[in-house]
């Protein structure tokens, strides 16, 4: 009887996070194939003929990272798109956590971009079209982030950074044409129209980092709205205790 | 859209600025000033060349000297009270916007009719008398992005806390690709190679960007202005 109510009071003390342990296979599945797909890039594909020479392999990390960015900006769009049109709470809460995963992929495309610049190009930073437009969209998609803040209403926070969300990744691509009027152009087309240019081991490498990153985000995103329906449901709580 | 509506709201906020002449007057001191500064600023020992750099000065001033002015588009409506009054006018949300817009556009282009040819004075740059067409083409198209734009987040900016503060952080980074395509078009201008296919590549872009940003203003207008 005893042990029923200790059981009883650890559940209460300790709620789990909504559909945690699928979150948890996916994340586990997205450490298995970075791990995998860097084992590949590393040991199996062949070191860079070119004057990359072994800074290439940061590519199987920095591409992935800097696509996952994008997909994760435009499930942003997505959300603000269905918030706009439906006025869900839930989609507001998706564009969030889509925008801070984001914000947080840039980032990272900036850091392995630099290091990858340094060791490429002998510079730390060049004023190129990619490099530049994602330091842009940080920028912007900071900005989304001051916005929410400067707004008390929740309703009216949650339209206008749907708004601001839309018009942001319209922006984006547009910048990065407006960067090609500067002159510069170190940036390694890898995936261009004369195909990828890539050995087919190269070629296995990114995709399975690709699908690794991808899987990192799902996970990333999932465990975000489920901490974030955790603290929906502590603050009912605490409403409720007219606290 | 009524075009009576329409000329009735920009012909208040006109006589409004020529009544009170705040505005427009606190953006052409700014856009003066920082020319000033800028010359002294970017001045190197032995007198460098200027002339490479104008096209780029020249957006720099106007893009912060029209966040003067946007800050302000609904400044009057919000501290004497009479927004309320404006949304229950029975006007379409789009036309407020068309009528804000415009007298932002009508604001930035008279600061411009006095600072460019201040501009051409101070950075000697007398080529800008022979390209004239190609440069004020360039100019009507960034102007009306930035009103666009600028009008459509400045409506979002009023709701908000410290709003002044808000809207430079939002809208700069979108304006940024504008700002590459008139800055770099103009030093075109400016360097004898207009009309050369480069020119004409920055003034197609600028229309794709102020029609983008006209389609999403008329689109979320509505949404934008609440209530």
């Amino acid at each position: 009887m005893e042990s029923a109510s200790t059981a009883a009071a650890s559940a209460v003390a300790r709620p789990a996070v909504p559909g945690l342990a699928a979150t948890t296979a996916i994340l586990a599945a997205a450490g298995v194939a970075l791990l995998a797909g860097l084992l590949v890039g590393f040991w199996i594909a062949p070191t860079d003929a070119s004057t990359l020479g072994f800074s290439q392999k940061i590519f199987y990390f920095h591409a992935p990272i800097a696509e996952t960015a994008l997909l994760a900006y435009g499930v942003a769009f997505v959300a603000a798109l269905l918030y706009l049109r439906r006025g869900a709470a839930r989609y507001d809460r998706l564009g969030v956590a889509a925008v801070r995963l984001g914000l947080l992929f840039s980032l990272l495309v900036m850091v392995t971009g630099v290091i990858w610049g340094r060791a490429a190009w002998g510079v730390w930073w060049a004023w190129e079209p990619r490099l530049t437009t994602f330091l842009i969209a940080c920028l912007l998609y900071s900005a989304y982030f001051v916005l929410r803040g400067a707004v008390e209403d929740e309703s009216r926070r949650a339209t206008y950074a749907a708004l601001f969300a839309v018009v942001a990744f319209v922006d984006v691509p547009i910048t990065f044409f407006a960067t090609r009027f500067l002159p510069a152009g170190l940036h390694p087309v890898v995936l261009g129209p004369s195909g990828s240019g890539m050995d087919y081991r190269d070629l296995i490498a990114f995709l399975i980092s690709m699908a690794g990153m991808t899987l990192l985000f799902v996970g990333l995103l999932r465990l975000e709205l489920g901490i974030e329906a955790l603290r929906e449901e502590l603050r009912e709580i605490k409403y409720r205790l007219g606290r | 859209m009524g075009l009576r509506q329409y000329r009735a709201m920009v012909r208040k906020d006109i006589v409004r600025e020529l009544r009170t002449r705040e505005t427009v007057v606190a953006m052409l001191l700014f856009v003066v000033l920082a020319m000033v500064v800028f010359h002294y600023a970017f001045t190197v020992p032995g007198g460098g060349d200027l002339s490479l750099l104008t096209g780029g000065m020249l957006w720099v001033v106007f893009v912060f000297g029209a966040l003067l002015g946007l800050n302000r588009t609904f400044a009057h409506e919000k501290d004497e009270g009479c927004f309320d009054g404006l949304l229950l006018c029975p006007v379409d949300r789009v036309t407020i916007f068309l009528a804000k817009m415009t007298a932002n556009l009508v604001f930035l282009g008279l600061i411009q009719v006095i600072a460019v040819p201040l501009f051409a004075l101070f950075f000697a740059t007398g080529r800008m008398a022979t390209h004239l067409p190609a440069f004020l083409a360039l100019v009507v198209l960034a102007d009306l992005g930035i009103a666009a734009l600028g009008t459509l987040l400045a409506t979002i900016a009023m709701h908000t806390r410290a709003r002044e503060l808000l809207l430079p952080i939002v809208f700069l980074p979108l304006v940024i690709p504008l700002l590459i395509a008139a800055a770099s078009g103009t030093s075109a201008v400016l360097s004898g190679t207009a009309g050369s296919g480069s020119v004409l590549g920055r003034l197609a872009f600028l229309l794709v960007y102020d029609g983008v940003f006209l389609v999403l203003a008329y689109g979320t207008y509505d949404v934008a202005i609440g209530e």
